[in-house]
């Protein structure tokens, strides 16, 4: 498997006032292509400061970033959004549809974004909405739909583009156990059946559960990484 | 509804109206305030068309072709044409003779008055009836012309264009007749007659009751001078200048260019209104779009999420600026036609809607939208990511 994602000492310091507040003191990983990776760890130990300087949307105090052999860090700010753009799809935990589009219309306008062109591959859109199983619900707006029904959009909007790896912020953060359990079914079905890359920030064992790996972020610091047997002891 | 754009212009439907309307009123400011301008102006050269006197004697001093007073003694009229001798009375006067190759000459005064219908301005003109009729191609098509005023049956008769017995209302609110009473340097006429085609102003009244009513002097505002033959006119304005100094002599044909000439402050308004339109555009996109970002930030946090140039942003919110500003051209032209068709029914206005002044329009209206958006998109576009999708 080639390595999909690389951090390297990755610092993180944010000035708030005249205190200096550390997220990140140092976070090294690596993750494969095709790799589905869970990242827990306590509330402010640096995880979704990690999520955001992955996907571009943060620069990092120091440390390096690379995705597919692109170091992040030594881009511009706007090259960092092309290749996020090129790459990288998210998921949020309260799913941030567009509420003025239909479900196929946040798919087009993600298309857009990512071709720069209006003739979009429609049967590849219906195709994601139906392995979701959105297909009955392509012109509906997010507030016609259920929360899990939602967030299955914003997973397709996600994939729409074939990005290297999707980042999920809590994706089941928002949503009642049923509803759960139907978004992790998917989000494991692409990574089986399509060698997906995902990584997930959670702070539900079960969800970490389906990972194939869980890491541990603790004070800014990635404290530990392995099989979710090894990290929850062989219990989820 | 799939396009972004769209989706928002109709998200928040009474803020697209009012900013719509906003840039309309930007439009109808400069479309129909050049048109009336134009249109008077251009209604005003074409009566001096019908004018046959090749010929226009006026004072000295500023040429000015509206709302001149009586300034010029009236009996001009009669010296060029028939020269001018001493008098027991005036013994020291300077002989003068007959202006060679004048065959008839009009005293005319001119004075502009409020419309009647409370909406600008018209003009009224006070002739001497025989006189005018030999310089002009004035001709009645109902009733009778005019007296010379100093009789009590003839001093409070006017005559009027067919225009204005078509568009005006009589004192009692009814279509313009002969016999129908209307208002003249605040005063009571009767309509005596009905003429065509439009020469000078389209309300004539005699010289002397306009003399009387402005103050008595015997004057006159100019005096129309018809030459026997037209080409004889360079050689009578040459004389006029030699024997009268200190007057302004000018060609009839002239008048239209000293028309376009007394445009120049016009030039000067207008101006101020096509900035105060493009103003009017810029402040109420600016502030439509301002606001929008705002309620929109988050949206822009997972447009940059997804990926979106700040190219992509600021284009997407230029669109949209553009897209509700044509939309106010388009209602402003329409308000501008309607505005013009009720000024021209209701008033005695003419309104030229030009093709050069429409088009200025519309691009002062998508102009000003499209720069008012410029700020709110570029804030846009700069938004931190992180922040903007946090935003609540």
């Amino acid at each position: 498997m080639n390595t999909v994602l690389e951090t390297i000492d990755l610092k993180m310091v944010y000035h708030v006032g005249r205190v200096d507040v550390a997220a990140l003191r140092g976070a090294t990983l690596q993750v494969q292509s095709g790799e589905y990776v869970a990242i827990m760890g306590p509330s402010g130990c640096g995880k979704s400061t990690f999520l955001h300087i992955v996907g571009g949307m943060l620069k990092p105090t120091s440390g390096s970033v690379i995705i597919e052999g692109e170091d992040l860090t030594a881009m511009t700010d706007a090259e960092r959004t092309d290749l996020r753009r090129r790459k990288i799809g998210f998921v949020f935990q309260r799913f941030n549809l567009f509420p003025t589009l239909t479900a196929e219309g946040n798919l087009k306008l993600a298309e857009r974004i990512y071709s720069g062109r209006n003739n979009q591959d429609a049967a590849r859109r219906h195709g994601v909405l139906k392995l979701l199983g959105l297909e009955d619900k392509m012109h509906h707006k997010p507030l016609e739909l259920s929360g899990g029904e939602q967030q299955r959009v914003a997973i397709a909007r996600a994939v729409i583009n074939r990005p290297a790896i999707i980042l999920a912020d809590e994706p089941t953060g928002n949503l009642d156990t049923e509803n759960s359990d139907i978004v992790l079914n998917m989000m494991q079905q692409l990574n089986k059946e399509f060698g997906q890359t995902i990584i997930m920030i959670t702070h539900n064992a079960e969800a970490a559960a389906r990972a194939d790996r869980v890491i541990e972020m603790r004070d800014g610091h990635v404290v530990r990484s392995g099989a979710p047997a090894e990290a929850f002891g062989g219990r989820p | 509804m799939d396009s972004l754009i769209a989706a928002n212009i109709s998200q928040r439907p009474l803020r697209t109206a009012i900013s719509i309307v906003g840039v309309a009123l930007g439009v109808i400011l400069v479309t129909l305030f050049a048109g009336l301008a134009r249109g008077m102006m251009r209604d005003a050269a074409r009566r001096q068309s019908s004018v046959d006197a090749e010929v226009r004697f006026l004072p000295g001093g500023n040429v000015s072709l509206a709302g001149n007073p009586l300034m010029l003694p009236a009996k001009y009229a009669d010296a060029i044409l028939h020269g001018v001798q001493p008098t027991t009375e005036d013994p020291d006067l300077e002989p003068k003779p007959p202006i060679s190759g004048v065959s008839d000459t009009s005293p005319v005064g001119e004075y502009v008055q409020g419309s009647v219908a409370g909406i600008g301005f018209e003009m009224v003109d006070g002739l001497d009836y025989a006189s005018f009729i030999k310089t002009t191609r004035l001709s009645l098509v109902q009733g009778r012309g005019l007296g010379d005023g100093r009789t009590p049956d003839t001093a409070y008769e006017a005559i009027v264009d067919r225009y204005y017995a078509a568009s005006g209302k009589d004192l009692e609110g009814r279509p313009v007749r002969i016999g129908s009473k209307i208002t003249v340097l605040g005063h009571e006429f009767t309509v005596a007659g009905i003429y065509e085609p439009s020469v000078l102003a389209r309300v004539k009244i005699p010289l002397y009751t306009m003399q009387q009513l402005l103050g008595g002097a015997e004057n006159c505002t100019f005096v129309m001078v018809k030459c026997e033959q037209p080409e004889l006119a360079d050689k009578v304005i040459e004389d006029l200048r030699r024997y009268y100094p200190g007057n302004h002599v000018i060609a009839t044909n002239e008048i239209p260019a000293l028309y376009s000439q007394g445009l120049a402050p016009v030039e000067i308004f207008l101006n101020v209104v096509i900035g105060l339109g493009l103003v009017i555009s810029v402040l109420v996109i600016l502030l439509a779009m301002y606001t929008t970002i705002i309620e929109r930030t988050r949206e822009i946090g997972i447009l940059k999420s997804l990926g979106a140039s700040k190219r992509f942003i600021i284009m997407t919110i230029e669109k949209e600026a553009a897209l509700i500003s044509a939309m106010g051209v388009v209602l402003g032209f329409a308000g501008a036609l309607i505005g013009k068709l009720w000024l021209e029914a209701n008033t005695r206005l003419m309104v030229d809607l030009e093709p050069r002044w429409l088009v200025l329009a519309a691009l002062i209206g998508v102009l000003g939208g499209v720069v008012g958006a410029v700020y709110p998109a570029i804030r846009a576009a700069n938004l931190d990511p992180v922040e903007a999708i946090s935003y609540d």
